[in-house]
């Protein structure tokens, strides 16, 4: 199995607060990775830090092959990302903000870049009536397709997706989790998901990483929900994943 | 024929067309240049024979899709066959975009406007939000009259600290500097008529009663009228504007009026400082080059200025200070959704607060002239 993404005895450190210690997660080829852990485990630190956007105290990540340096450029046109809030540049429209990886990336004429972008943006479940909007102008569940539809744009090989399914409503949410599924099988990606939709994590992840203890804990749905360790049985003990768990019934995994 | 992307064989009534290589993003220029390649005769059926591709993408995938629609627009058919498993779904996603979009694309029918109702329509709009913002600086000031509260008094303090104490310095400097200016310009045109001492009166009284107090009002319009608009804009895209009024606080009383009443208590004093400057900036040059003593310019300046002028400055002080708030905390809130309309609305805020202080001063030297002040 390729590993795509290798973190290696990462430690972030903020003052005298330990967020990783000596945290190593290897992220396989073709795999829907779920990422969870409480408030303050640095789920958020940990995919910043493989994007390089935050400086690590130790450790090394490696991405692709590549070796991600902080502020330095990684392997940016092999990598998309979802920001939570979907990072629309505001000053864009729809159409210019997905366009405007593939013109940052490639001297494609205008016309071809256009017809992309709108194909990108179809593929997501966008009307093409949307593309002249500003993203102020769109609601939160657009917005997350548009930015979907942008991290999609220069054919990724990994996509990072944080809380994709956040304030969402149910529909919406489950709408989103089969789109993800759907661009998974079907454009070979490898997906890092930070996640605390309980239903995200048992219907459509293929592992499950949990931050504890600074550290990590990995493995496929039916380990997790095997563990012993006290966080982990309350994360997923609690009625609304007992829920969940049981509503999936565990189709994908337990065959 | 053949290149990196496609081998054509022409058959008789037929083209093949064996596709194959690396049809990925990054190629995209040279895949329409390849497929700009397949020039069929009318009536040859293309068949795009995609078994030796190596690797697809949907970049790629749409390529090869555009030609063969381009190809059946000109009333040429083309098929697509041999396709892997793993690469057939790659142009799968395109049809299906494209069978999407062809629901969509039903004719918008273009309205034409006529100029004229387009102007008048525009017009309006300015009129009717002119009106309305009047109305929204009545209705804060209104809020804050008639509640007043104790944290009104507190934020009016430290606007008062922001925007008048640390702007002491910068004001005095530039009018210190603006007084050097007129007393050279002056003195250059006065010697002429051997009138030297009146460089004096000329400093004196236009730092009293125009310069200073315009200086003063200018700088603070650019340093406090951008804080202010930047300031509430970015709390009303984070909502915190939104926030307050839930919790029961009114953002005119807590955000508008303390702004406001700030100005109007500093800028006074700023104006005293300036017209300190000013002259002092005049006294440099007078007694430095022009060989007027401290004695003398002092005595001049007791002559020839008297609390009128000084007061005339002054009083203009307070109005300035109202436009400038109130122009700057009205387009601050009016920020709705973007970063991009926080900046456009804070250049808003600094130009039309200098504007508006221009025109004022234009229509106070108008009125005193008329009073005969």
């Amino acid at each position: 199995m390729d590993i795509i993404i290798s973190v290696d005895k990462l430690v972030n450190r903020f003052g005298s607060q330990v967020v990783h210690d000596q945290l190593c997660l290897d992220v396989r080829r073709d795999e829907i990775l779920g990422v969870v852990g409480g408030s303050g485990s640095g789920k958020s630190v940990l995919m910043r830090s493989i994007l390089g956007l935050q400086r690590p105290n130790s450790g090394t990540i490696t991405v692709l092959g590549q070796k991600i340096k902080y502020h330095q450029p990684g392997p940016s046109r092999c990598w998309g990302v979802l920001f939570q809030g979907g990072a629309l540049l505001s000053g864009l429209t729809v159409q210019e903000n997905v366009e405007l990886p593939i013109a940052l990336h490639s001297n494609m004429p205008v016309e071809t870049r256009h017809e992309l972008a709108s194909l990108k943006l179809l593929m997501t479940g966008l009307s093409l009536s949307v593309a002249d909007k500003y993203p102020s102008e769109l609601s939160g569940g657009m917005r997350k397709r548009v930015s979907l539809a942008r991290a999609l744009a220069l054919e990724p090989r990994i996509l990072f997706l944080d809380e994709p399914t956040a304030g969402l409503d149910p529909i919406a949410a489950t709408e989103f989790d089969e789109l993800i599924t759907y661009l998974h099988d079907n454009l070979d990606l490898t997906i890092m998901m930070i996640t605390h939709d309980v239903d995200s994590l048992f219907g459509i992840c293929d592992r499950i990483a949990v931050l504890v203890d600074r550290s990590v804990v990995v493995g496929s749905v039916a380990e997790i929900l095997d563990s012993e360790h006290p966080w982990i049985k309350s994360y997923f003990g609690v009625p609304r994943a007992q829920r969940a768990r049981h509503a999936v019934g565990g189709t994908k995994h337990q065959q | 024929m053949s290149n990196a992307f496609l081998s054509i064989e022409n058959q008789p009534g037929r083209l093949i067309v064996n596709v194959k290589g690396h049809w990925i993003f990054d190629q995209v220029l040279a895949l329409e240049d390849a497929t700009a390649l397949v020039l069929p005769e009318a009536g040859q059926l293309v068949t795009f024979q995609c078994a030796g591709l190596e690797d697809i993408d949907i970049a790629g995938a749409w390529v090869l899709y555009d030609r063969s629609e381009q190809l059946s627009e000109l009333g040429i058919k083309s098929e697509l066959t041999g396709f892997k498993a793993g690469h057939f779904k790659f142009l799968q996603h395109v049809i299906d975009a494209a069978a999407i979009r062809e629901y969509e694309q039903t004719p918008v029918s273009p309205q034409r406007v006529k100029v004229l109702r387009r102007t008048v329509e525009k017009l309006g709009r300015t009129t009717a939000t002119s009106i309305e913002d009047l109305g929204t600086i009545a209705r804060s000031i209104l809020d804050g009259v008639r509640r007043p509260s104790l944290i009104m008094v507190g934020e009016t303090i430290k606007q008062v600290y922001f925007t008048g104490v640390q702007a002491i310095p910068v004001v005095m400097v530039i009018t210190f500097l603006i007084g050097i200016v007129t007393a050279h310009q002056a003195a250059g045109q006065l010697e002429k008529f051997g009138a030297t001492v009146l460089v004096v009166d000329l400093v004196s009284i236009s730092i009293t009663r125009e310069m200073g107090v315009l200086l003063a009002a200018i700088m603070v319009a650019g340093r406090s009228g951008s804080a202010f608009a930047a300031a509430l804009g970015v709390m009303k895209l984070n909502e915190e504007v939104d926030a307050m009024r839930v919790m029961g606080l009114n953002p005119n009383q807590v955000l508008v009026i303390p702004r406001i009443l700030g100005l109007v208590i500093a800028l006074p004093i700023l104006t005293i400082f300036a017209d300190i400057a000013g002259i002092a900036g005049g006294a440099l040059i007078a007694m430095g080059s022009m060989g007027i003593s401290g004695l003398q310019f002092v005595e001049r300046v007791a002559y020839s200025t008297d609390l009128a002028d000084f007061y005339v400055g002054l009083s203009k002080a307070p109005v300035f200070a109202l436009l400038i708030a109130m122009v700057a905390t009205l387009r601050g809130l009016q920020v709705k959704s973007s970063a991009e309309e926080l900046g456009l609305k804070t250049t808003m805020a600094v130009v039309q607060s200098i504007f508006m202080i221009i025109v004022a001063d234009a229509f106070f030297a108008t009125l005193f002239t008329r009073m005969g002040i």
